[in-house]
């Protein structure tokens, strides 16, 4: 530059401010130039890093503690009225009720104890209340039993009104099946234990006699053609079993399933599907010699039993069916509460959490799929008269046994999700054994949400590995000889026309896959397999004639675009591959595939499977790798490559020894940035695996990815429900997994780049 | 055909023999010799009937402005201009009275009996070992006392071994210029070639390095014949016993070195020698 100036001829002065005026405005805009790039490149990493926080947000109340405190504290209303039997919590955590042992339901306000109302069963005068139960929780259903072997079955009842644009609730008890009490035992007992479901038409009593006989009465409703009159039918049953092995009675809300245990821990199981004919399913004992149940019951949605014993363990038993159809009662885990034996115990209503007290008033909270202690607090001392947990489980009361009632609140949003339920097998309720599952939702309340990501990350993984089999031997290969042997005049052509290859939209690959593929080779799956075994053959056994072929012919074709040969060989060879299949089907696997795997292997066929994934995700991530090597091999400098030649290797020779080693870095981050794109691919994932979070590794079955699910699931899914965060978790553990993967690509990258730096 | 033979100096040895002061008689045979070779670049002539005999165990250096063909020529010799798209050549090049352009000639065989160094340091990015045994490797040699002798004997013969002797397993690509090139004709001279083809080797290199290559030509020349194409007038006549002087794809002179700077035969090689152009 210097030079240049001093040859120029003298400026004019006007000049001379002109080139000022020039040079500044080139460092003008140099500088902002080199700003914006600066600019660009933080605002990249900034957008990165604002991503990840804003998962991590999300996800973090996933992380957060339980949390519980008691909020009051107040004298049971209504002392008068009798001692407290049960106490139950509505909706929306203002009234709470409690039963008492005269037959009177107290409504209270939650937050301060007073009294909203009161109301009288209107037990008989002569028969005296011998026994109590609650039904379904979710339902308010509680039934007294009589001396005279009858039953009043009562149900609470929340009516909300809005006078003034203020939320009032009026408490008040109806009676399904009247307000006479019907008749259990017909020889008039006195029931001394009862249990009662009631569902729209059917209602099942279960009762202990005073002489020991455990009675089933079963009422169905009959509505009248002719009026509304509403009548009952009435059945009664009298269990094989005697009264004096039955402490606890619990039957499940579909009135099949009846679990009768004594306090030494002897469980019998009977069907009582047809209320007239109870069947004995299983019988065995869930303690320890010496330990002896202190507390029953169901689990929300009565697949599993809760069993309480004077240890302070609580154990979780649930009804499983193993291959051969045979059912058993299997505990499925346990937890330890406390030394001393747990005297309530209060299911939530709409998950799989538990509240339980022990004799020293100490509660707990767990989640029984995340297998967590959630909350451990001393809420009372001494024995607990009575719990009861609100329906959303944001609350619960506790009675001590001296009448006073403590009230506190709880903060649990998330207690499903835990390092085990995410990451480890887990025995759901009626599983046979521990697995890995997911299944988020269903339409129920008492549906058991199985969040494992296991299977998600088997299946991206497993998708990304078999697209990554198709993608990496016709990518790398065809690079090879595209920058190595192939003619420019050919490359020219063939570089940009794979690079186009890339610019189709995934969702059109997707849809081909799903819709004309995955037919396509299932119909063709021997025509399939016959072409990857015979167009290889067929290239080879042309490749060993040409050679024998006269020399006129060979240098008819010139150096480079030998390629152009094949291609009638492959077309031809693919062709005979398909026209063959038939008979090869019929020689070899009895005229069908499938079938015969099937019969011989036991290997399922699904339509939407991991071969059609890998070959559609294949395509998708092959024109990335291809070009990403490509360029990598063609730039390998021509001094080494004829430095080789020169020293009489062969081209061969020249392409794996100097020419791959020199462009391993490009190759290996081709490979790299294809693998992170084909975990992160989701439409033709969506659309061509079926979704299904299976984990097999055959490559007949289908799959689901931590994309595809987010897709799926992420619409439908609550806002800040534990479902929704953990989707964001997914979406964070596949952000980690392709971060770390091109980290880890870019380093190595880096190493060897500085390796090969000097070239 | 006539006008290029017209065109052609080629030397008659025996004559050059008898003139030869400095050398023991009886030693020069002719190891490679040009018959009116002509190539074509496309329909481009490069090289117009080249005829020349190279003697064994000597220097021959090609001198010449830049595009006269005398790197052309030079490669030539083992078949390099293959790789190049669209060469043509006609005439012939015998290697110990074996046409190297018959159809029957394994190229890769005739590149390991004449090998090349090329003017930029061109090792490979494996290890010093690797680069010198790479020959021997790709001929299916990997006895390891084999190659170890071998790779020894060639450092000593290149004149780098005292400085390399304790990092072989360093990647080559960490040494000097200089080295690098010693690397590259230990590595050329490590097969055993009869002929090694320099093409300006020491281009590329300051003038200490330069100043070891020379001196490492000087010894390689009492085992192999070695032709060397240079820009550098003065390297010609410091290193070669014979000289060739080329100029737009012609043979313009060829004898010897000290016979050609001194008292050359031709006007174009005295104006060229003399700095006129180039």
């Amino acid at each position: 530059m210097s030079e240049a100036h001093s040859t120029q001829p003298h400026p004019s002065l006007l000049q001379t401010s002109a080139s000022d005026r020039y040079q500044r405005w080139r460092l003008v805009k140099d500088k902002i130039v080199a700003r914006c790039v600066v600019a660009g490149g933080l605002s990249i990493i900034v957008a990165i890093v604002l991503i990840f926080f804003y998962l991590l947000y999300v996800v973090f109340p996933l992380l957060l503690p339980a949390h519980a405190e008691s909020v009051g504290r107040y004298d049971a209303p209504e002392p008068g009225l009798g001692k407290t039997l049960f106490l139950a919590i509505e909706e929306q955590n203002e009234v709470a009720v409690r039963f008492t042992d005269t037959g009177k339901a107290v409504f209270f306000n939650v937050a301060d104890g007073s009294t909203v109302g009161t109301e009288d069963l209107s037990i008989p005068q002569q028969v005296q209340i011998t026994s109590f139960i609650h039904g379904s929780l979710d339902k308010g259903i509680v039934a007294y039993g009589l001396s005279d072997g009858r039953a009043l079955v009562a149900r609470q009842d929340y009516k909300q009104t809005y006078p003034g644009g203020k939320r009032l609730i009026t408490p008040s008890l109806q009676y399904p099946l009247g307000k006479e009490p019907v008749v259990v035992d017909s020889k008039g007992q006195a029931l001394t234990q009862l249990e009662v479901k009631l569902s729209d038409s059917n209602t099942t009593l279960l009762a202990k006699t005073a002489d020991n006989r455990i009675v089933l009465a079963s009422f169905s409703k009959k509505e009248s053609l002719f009026d509304d009159e509403i009548s009952l039918e009435r059945s009664e049953a009298v269990l094989d079993t005697t009264g004096n092995d039955v402490d606890f009675m619990l039957l499940d809300k579909e009135q099949r399933d009846l679990y009768l245990a004594n306090r030494q821990g002897d469980l019998s199981v009977f069907n009582v599907t047809d209320k007239s004919q109870p069947v004995i399913k299983h019988k065995l004992n869930v303690m320890n010699q010496g330990v002896q149940i202190s507390s029953m019951e169901f689990l929300n949605g009565d697949l599993s039993v809760l069993v309480g014993d004077n240890n302070g363990v609580l154990s979780q038993w649930s009804m499983v069916r193993d291959e051969q159809n045979h059912f058993s009662v299997e505990k499925l885990r346990s937890f330890k509460v406390s030394d001393a034996p747990i005297l309530a115990i209060a299911p939530e209503q709409r998950r799989k959490g538990i509240l339980v007290a022990d004799a020293n008033g100490l509660i707990g909270i767990y989640n029984s799929t995340a297998e967590r202690e959630l909350i451990k607090e001393q809420a009372i001392s001494g024995k607990p008269q009575a719990l009861a947990i609100s329906p959303r489980a944001t609350a619960f009361l506790i009675q001590s046994e001296d009448g006073k009632i403590e009230h506190w609140t709880i903060e649990n949003e998330h207690p499903e999700v835990s390092m085990s339920s995410l990451w480890q097998k887990v025995w759901y309720e009626s599983y046979s054994k521990p697995e890995y599952i997911w299944q988020s939702s269903s339409a129920s309340n008492d549906f058991e949400p199985k969040m494992s990501l296991v299977p998600l990350v088997f299946g991206t993984l497993k998708a990304a590995f078999y697209s990554m089999l198709v993608a990496i031997p016709l990518s790398l290969f065809g690079a090879i000889y595209t920058g190595y042997f192939m003619a420019p005049r050919i490359r020219q052509y063939v570089k940009p026309g794979i690079e186009i290859m890339g610019a189709l939209p995934t969702v059109i690959l997707g849809f081909l896959a799903g819709l004309w593929l995955a037919p396509f080779i299932e119909m063709n799956l021997t025509g399939i397999f016959a072409l990857l075994m015979i167009v290889p053959l067929g290239v080879m056994i042309f490749a060993y004639f040409w050679q024998k072929a006269p020399k006129e012919i060979r240098h008819k074709i010139p150096e480079g675009w030998d390629a152009l040969v094949l291609i009638p060989v492959i077309i031809f060879s693919g062709w005979l591959a398909f026209q063959l299949s038939p008979a090869i089907e019929a020689l070899c696997f009895n005229g069908d595939l499938r079938t015969w795997m099937r019969s011989e292997f036991g290997i399922g066929y699904d339509q939407r499977n991991t071969l059609v994934v890998g070959l559609a995700m294949g395509f998708a991530v092959i024109p990335m790798i291809f070009s990403i090597a490509e360029d990598a091999i063609f730039s390998v400098p021509k001094h080494l490559t004829t430095g080789s030649l020169a020293l009489g290797a062969t081209p061969w020779q020249t392409m794996t020894k100097v020419v791959l080693l020199t462009a391993s870095p490009g190759i290996f981050s081709a490979i790299m940035i294809g693998f992170g794109r084909a975990v992160g691919e989701t439409m033709i994932v969506l659309m061509a695996t079926g979704n299904t979070p299976v984990m097999d590794l055959s490559i007949f079955q289908g799959l689901r990815t931590l994309s595809a699910n987010i897709a799926v699931e992420m619409p439908e899914s609550e806002v800040n429900s534990t479902h929704y965060r953990v989707l964001f978790l997914a979406a964070l553990v596949l952000f980690m997994f392709t971060f770390i993967v091109n980290t880890l690509a870019e380093v190595v990258r880096q190493n060897l780049r500085q390796k090969y730096s000097s070239l | 055909m006539t006008t290029a033979q017209k065109r052609t100096h080629g030397i008659d040895i025996s004559a050059l023999n008898r003139d030869d002061k400095s050398q023991q008689a009886g030693s020069l045979e002719t190891c490679i010799k040009v018959e009116n070779l002509d190539l074509f670049y496309g329909d481009k002539q490069a090289l117009h009937g080249v005829n020349m005999e190279m003697p064994r165990k000597k220097v021959t250096a090609y001198i010449g402005p830049s595009g006269c063909g005398k790197s052309t020529l030079l490669r030539c010799i083992n078949r390099m201009n293959d790789l190049v798209d669209g060469v043509t050549i006609k005439g012939k090049i015998l290697l110990d009275n074996e046409d190297i352009y018959d159809k029957s000639v394994n190229v890769a065989a005739l590149r390991r009996r004449v090998g090349m160094v090329f003017q930029k340091p061109n090792p490979f990015p494996k290890t010093i070992y690797e680069n010198v045994a790479y020959g021997l490797r790709i001929q299916g040699i990997n006895d390891r006392r084999i190659l170890d002798e071998v790779v020894e004997k060639s450092l000593r013969g290149a004149a780098l071994w005292d400085e390399v002797k304790n990092r072989l397993n360093d990647n080559a690509l960490g040494m000097s210029g200089g080295q690098q090139q010693r690397l590259v004709i230990a590595r050329a001279i490590a097969i055993e070639p009869e002929v090694i083809l320099l093409d300006e080797p020491a281009s590329a290199l300051d003038p200490i390095s330069t100043l070891k290559i020379e001196e490492l030509i000087n010894e390689l020349k009492d085992k192999y014949t070695i032709v060397i194409v240079t820009h550098n007038m003065q390297q010609a006549a410091r290193v070669s016993d014979f000289t060739a002087f080329m100029y737009m794809g012609e043979l313009i002179e060829f004898g010897e070195t000290s016979e050609l700077f001194t008292n050359p035969a031709k006007k174009q090689t005295e104006d060229y020698i003399t700095g006129r152009y180039g």
